[in-house]
């Protein structure tokens, strides 16, 4: 188990693209994209803070968005119930993809990004051939009986939590579908990097860790609020520290066997809700999205400086 | 070599070229060449080949020579007058070739051909006048559609004429003396001369057949009266222009228009007959012909065919519209602006009043009556008070708000403070006072009292009664259907059919399903947000400890499709085999209005009539199984006892023990004829008995023929099996057509038999399919001879005295059977023939398979039952054919007894 180091602000992006909806890194974490309300989706150099590229063709705001495994490829879920395949040097959208009823919630690439995965507000999961050009989905999963907040799939599952307190898992390999019925609605999911846990950030203001094969509830992460925000959770890197936002401008990092909180990020003292975050792949670093604008945090300057 | 042998070649070789020789290529001379005909003959030759070829080469003879005609004529043998010979008969066949002198082709009939030629060929003149006017078409000339189409017949008036004795080229009008005659050519001539000269057109002069042939000699003749020249009735175009004679100026249509109006319509028809109807009067400017341009000294137009019209010349710079409006506006006298005068002066018609019947009421019959149209009054009325309920609803809206406050359990709420409170904000305070007392009332509304059904509910508020007893109904709370049909029959009044009864239970039952107040139909669909929140309430009171969240794990067959199983690089499950649970998941969720409704009692089900038969009306069932002429047979008073077994008797063969009747025949089959008497005794006995009064002894005249039959070999069996086992079979007597037909082949019966009294056995009566014809015949006329009142007859009426003759003659066929059989006969029965009587083989084996009336073996010789008996056994054998062979039997009865007769009657009346 390594030390705990504190997480320290390494860069302030104002995005200036309206409230920032979802930050997320790419697939080595060099590059991180914002999502934001203003329709559009940038991508930026999280370390310097230079933006890249802007993504624009949205007809509602952006919730959420990935990039494919060889970082060409960006698919982004939006609130005007498309899903749109850009093209990451060119800008364009590749192509939209329609079926969903309501407002796309959550959209996720498989390993290989082959597979599109996206959930709405429409209650459904859908995934999506990336490979061919069918605009129609391959397959659609409508078990959910409230909003998709977050799917994420890894070699052979696909995860879907819900609203409705429940977390999904589409065993592909078994044909099996796993229902873990938590109780309480869950606004994000996380994934261990030993794919053998869930961390599931729930709407009591509890993040909760689950155990993927027996579906039990292994501990809960308490300390912050989150009302009724939509407020993301995440895993290190290291899988030894969970993270969550929080209703007040903090951010809370939790030890994964402890649950005791090791650091109470400051984000800002104006408050503000951290909604959004996403944990670097490899390094302990952390993109948190706070109103507009968007924090690098990370615990090792030598590294940063060392890249600059 | 080599190559040679390897080519193939086709055809006849060329001789080969000499080398020395160039070929001569001088064209043939005209001298040489010579015009032949079709057989290869010199066509023309003479001096100056004009002349040409007739016959067979130029002569009278043919190849064989030339043969002159021969006459015959003797006094066995007249001569035919000589066909009259045309000049075809002489002509060669070039001749009648196409360019032959009397070609032969083909051309349209007269009836067809056009008039030019018709009048060609007959003669005849055709009134020019009367010809609509050439070249006012579209297409210059004759109308193109005249010309195509031409009715077939005469017009109805020149029918008419004809019939009259008017004949083409003659005048109509009274026949007239030759003076007379002269006088009118002499006037039709100057009238003609006239037109000519100053007429509209110029006219074709007309031809003067019959002048002034033979005028001094017969001037005196008054007896001899001609029919009136034909002459051409002149028609005045009056004169409306100002123009000089048989001038008419441009034509101010564009050429495809015929309207008169200076604007053409777009796609107007083109009148392709012509002008059929008059045309407009010419406008002022009406200009026809090359009247423009052409001055003295230019050259006249080369396109003479050109047509100049109006239209394309401008008559003012101006716009022309606003001239015309201003025409319009002119003021008339007594008019009010922008109407104009009734020219037509149609005179009022004067309103006659009539006399209406007091209970008149008026009603358009033409105008169609739908639905949507207001009804009379009195069905409005009849039809309001029917559906009343419809309109009141079911009740629901009928309460005020107090009761419905009193059902509620509200307090009724003080007039006063509600006026003592301030009302400087009236909304707001209304508003929140509003919610705060909706709050209050939260459990009241969810948890309200289920108050009985019957006092809020009314749905057959129409039918009081009705209304009483669905309320008992619900207060019973019955759910068992025995119980609720009992209580409602308690109620129910009498004259209520069992039908409305079984309906208005399930009526009540839907009715208590859909009215449950509050606890009814959307109940359990819904819940009430007060219980919501006093659920959340109480959550949030417990502890973060009590409410510890319990991890359930529920798995399911999921079904990843092929392709998402590839993209993941996974082979499917199972192999893809799993079945598709997407379905049943899909169609779960769904809710369907008609999931609500299907207690309704609207479904299918519920439509089905009640299967109810009732008691107390004993239903006429036989008469529907049987076929209606079946109790015909049977003597009615005999029949009494016997008859409720007939009727219900099966029509099909059922196959029960052997009754001893049939034992006897059975062990009988395979004896001599001889041994068989007391087995046809057995069988035959009773009506024997029955018939005893008009009849000898028959049994050893059937015994006889019995034997015949067998000695014949008639396959009596075969016959027998294929009437049991083909119950459809219609084993009738072959009738009309069929009888003679089936007859001569199925039954070689003997000529000679002949029962002077015929009376047939029952057994017998049922096969009069195989009676010999003469024996029918006989039957025929001794039934015409029987006194019978021609009503107790059925079917077709009987000819007086039927010829034997053809029976005879048709019976030819059968002649050398009959010779054998004759043989037979007597060689078996010489001494009594007359009381014989035959009976047929069949009724034995009839006897055979009427297995169903042994039981009634002994009652035989019942002089009353024997009847039935048989009539019994004709069921069986062939039900279908009873009611011809009833009347049949009638016919033949008929004769015999007064009881017989009384039968016929009564079965008469039955029909």
């Amino acid at each position: 188990m390594p030390e705990f180091e504190n997480f320290n602000l390494k860069t302030t992006i104002d995005c200036k693209q309206g409230a920032v909806r979802a930050v997320r890194y790419n697939v080595d974490g060099t590059y991180c994209l914002s999502c934001g309300s203003d329709k559009k989706i940038k991508l930026w150099n999280p370390v310097s803070g230079i933006l890249l590229k802007t993504y624009g063709g949205h007809a509602d705001e952006v919730t959420d968005a990935a990039g494919s495994c060889d970082s060409s490829y960006i698919v982004s879920a939006s609130l005007d119930k498309s899903i749109i395949y850009w093209d990451v040097s060119t800008g364009a959208p590749v192509r939209r993809l329609r079926s969903h009823a309501g407002g796309v919630r959550c959209v996720c690439f498989n390993e290989d990004s082959s597979v599109a995965i996206s959930g709405g507000r429409d209650n459904a999961v859908m995934c999506w051939d990336i490979r061919t050009r069918r605009l129609d989905p391959v397959q659609v999963m409508k078990e959910a009986r409230d909003c998709i907040t977050t799917v994420a799939t890894n070699e052979n599952r696909i995860y879907a939590a819900s609203l409705d307190g429940c977390v999904r898992t589409y065993d592909i390999r078994v044909g099996e579908l796993t229902c873990d019925k938590v109780g309480e609605p869950i606004t994000y999911l996380a994934q261990t990097r030993d794919e053998q846990c869930l961390v599931a950030g729930c709407q009591d203001s509890v993040v909760r860790l689950l155990d993927c094969e027996t579906g039990g509830l292994l501990s809960e992460y308490k300390g912050h609020c989150g009302d009724d925000y939509h407020i993301e959770c995440g895993i290190l890197a290291n899988d030894a520290h969970i993270v969550t936002g929080s209703s007040n401008g903090d951010a809370f990092v939790y030890d994964l066997l402890e649950t005791k909180v090791l650091q109470r990020i400051r984000i800002s003292d104006n408050g503000g809700v951290v909604h959004s975050l996403a944990t670097h792949p490899k390094r302990q670093e952390m993109l948190f999205a706070r109103r507009r604008d968007m924090y690098v945090f990370s615990t090792d300057l030598q590294i940063e400086e060392e890249q600059l | 070599m080599d190559e040679e042998e390897h080519l193939h070649r086709f055809g006849t070789p060329l001789q080969p070229l000499d080398k020395d020789v160039v070929p001569a290529k001088k064209p043939v001379s005209i001298e040489d060449q010579v015009v032949k005909d079709e057989n290869g003959k010199r066509r023309f030759h003479g001096a100056f080949t004009g002349g040409f070829s007739a016959g067979f080469w130029n002569t009278v003879g043919s190849l064989e020579g030339w043969t002159p005609q021969t006459f015959k004529s003797s006094r066995a043998e007249k001569a035919t007058p000589r066909v009259q010979l045309k000049p075809e008969d002489f002509m060669d066949n070039e001749d009648l070739g196409e360019f032959g002198i009397a070609p032969q082709g083909i051309r349209t009939r007269d009836e067809f051909a056009k008039e030019d030629e018709q009048e060609q060929r007959s003669g005849q003149r055709r009134r020019k006048l009367m010809q609509p006017e050439l070249g006012v078409g579209p297409i210059p000339g004759v109308p193109v559609l005249e010309q195509l189409l031409r009715p077939v017949r005469d017009k109805v008036a020149v029918r008419i004429l004809k019939s009259m004795g008017w004949k083409p080229g003659q005048g109509v009008g009274p026949r007239q003396t030759r003076k007379e005659k002269r006088q009118a050519t002499a006037r039709n001539t100057r009238e003609q001369y006239l037109l000519d000269h100053y007429g509209v057109e110029e006219l074709p002069a007309q031809k003067e057949t019959n002048g002034e042939d033979s005028n001094a000699e017969d001037e005196d003749d008054e007896d001899i009266t001609f029919a009136p020249d034909d002459y051409e009735p002149i028609f005045y175009a009056p004169k409306e222009n100002r123009f000089g004679m048989s001038y008419s100026g441009l034509s101010r249509d564009p050429v495809l228009s015929k309207s008169a109006s200076s604007t053409a319509k777009p796609m107007q028809h083109i009148n392709l007959f012509g002008q059929l109807e008059e045309q407009a009067k010419s406008k002022q400017l009406s200009i026809r012909g090359q009247a423009f341009g052409v001055g003295a000294f230019e050259e006249e137009d080369e396109d003479i065919y050109a047509r100049d019209d109006m239209t394309r010349y401008d008559f003012s710079l101006a716009d022309k519209k606003p001239k015309q409006k201003k025409q319009q506006h002119v003021q008339q006298r007594h008019v009010i602006d922008g109407f104009s005068e009734d020219k037509s002066g149609a005179a009022l018609q004067k309103p006659y009043a009539i006399d209406l019947p007091r209970d008149f009421q008026a009603r358009n019959w033409l105008q169609r009556r739908s639905r949507f149209a207001p009804m009379d009054k009195e069905r409005a009325k009849k039809l309001e008070t029917a559906t009343e309920y419809k309109r009141s609803g079911l009740g629901r809206h009928d309460l005020n708000p107090d009761q419905r406050a009193q059902l509620l359990g509200e307090q009724k709420q003080e007039e006063t403070p509600v006026e003592e409170q301030p009302k400087r904000n009236p909304f707001k305070d209304r508003g929140k006072s509003l919610l705060e007392r909706i709050n209050a009332r939260t459990e009241g509304f969810t948890k309200a009292p289920s108050t009985s059904s019957s006092g809020a509910f009314k749905p057959f508020l129409a039918d009081e009664a009705k209304q009483l007893r669905y309320e008992k109904f619900v207060d019973s709370k019955l759910t068992n259907d025995t119980e609720i049909t009992e209580l409602l029959a308690s109620m129910q009044p009498v004259t209520l059919s069992l039908w409305d009864r079984e309906m208005e239970k399930k009526e009540f039952i839907q009715a208590a399903k859909i009215y449950r107040p509050l606890v009814g139909l959307m109940n359990d669909r819904f819940i009430s947000e007060g219980n919501v929140e006093a659920e959340k309430v109480k959550e949030q009171e417990k502890t973060p400890e009590e409410r510890k969240i319990v991890m359930e794990r529920t798995k399911s067959m999921w079904k990843p499709t092929s392709l998402l199983c590839k993209r993941y690089n996974i082979a499917e499950p199972f192999g893809g085999a799993m079945l598709e649970p997407e379905k049943e998941l899909k169609t779960k969720p769904k809710i369907s209005v008609f999931d609500y409704l299907e207690t309704s009692i609207n479904t299918k089900a519920n439509f089905q009539t009640p299967s109810i038969i009732p008691k107390h009306i004993e239903k006429p069932k036989p008469k529907v199984v049987e076929p209606p002429a079946l109790p015909a047979p049977s003597p009615p008073v005999a029949n009494e006892p016997e008859k409720p077994p007939t009727k219900e008797e099966p029509s099909k063969f059922t196959f029960v023990p052997k009754t001893p009747l049939e034992q006897a025949v059975d062990e009988s089959r395979d004896k001599p004829i001889s041994e068989k008497v007391d087995l046809f005794k057995s069988i035959f006995d009773d009506s024997d008995e029955e018939e005893t009064v008009e009849e000898p002894p028959e049994n050893p005249a059937q015994d006889k023929l019995a034997a015949l039959q067998e000695a014949l070999g008639l396959p009596s069996a075969s016959t027998s099996s294929a009437a049991a086992h083909n119950v459809l079979r219609n084993t009738s007597p072959p009738r009309g057509i069929f009888a003679a037909l089936f007859k001569p082949t199925e039954e070689p019966a003997p000529k000679e038999p002949a029962p002077p009294k015929f009376a047939p056995i029952e057994g017998n009566k049922l096969k009069i399919s195989y009676k010999s014809r003469e024996e029918r015949l006989r039957n025929d006329k001794e039934l015409a001879m029987a006194e019978v009142p021609p009503e107790d007859i059925y079917g077709p009426k009987l000819p007086g005295a039927f010829p034997q003759k053809p029976a005879a003659s048709e019976d030819r066929a059968e002649a050398s059977i009959d010779a054998k059989l004759q043989q037979l006969w007597q060689q078996h029965a010489p001494k009594k023939r007359k009381a014989e009587k035959w009976v047929e083989k069949k009724s034995i084996s009839s006897s055979e398979d009427s297995d169903n009336s042994s039981s009634d073996d002994s009652s035989f010789s019942d002089s009353s039952g024997g009847k039935a008996k048989k009539s019994k056994k004709s069921h069986k054998s062939s039900s279908s054919k009873k009611s011809k062979k009833s009347k049949l039997k009638s016919k033949k009865k008929s004769k015999k007894s007064d009881r017989s007769k009384h039968k016929s009657k009564k079965k008469k009346s039955k029909h």
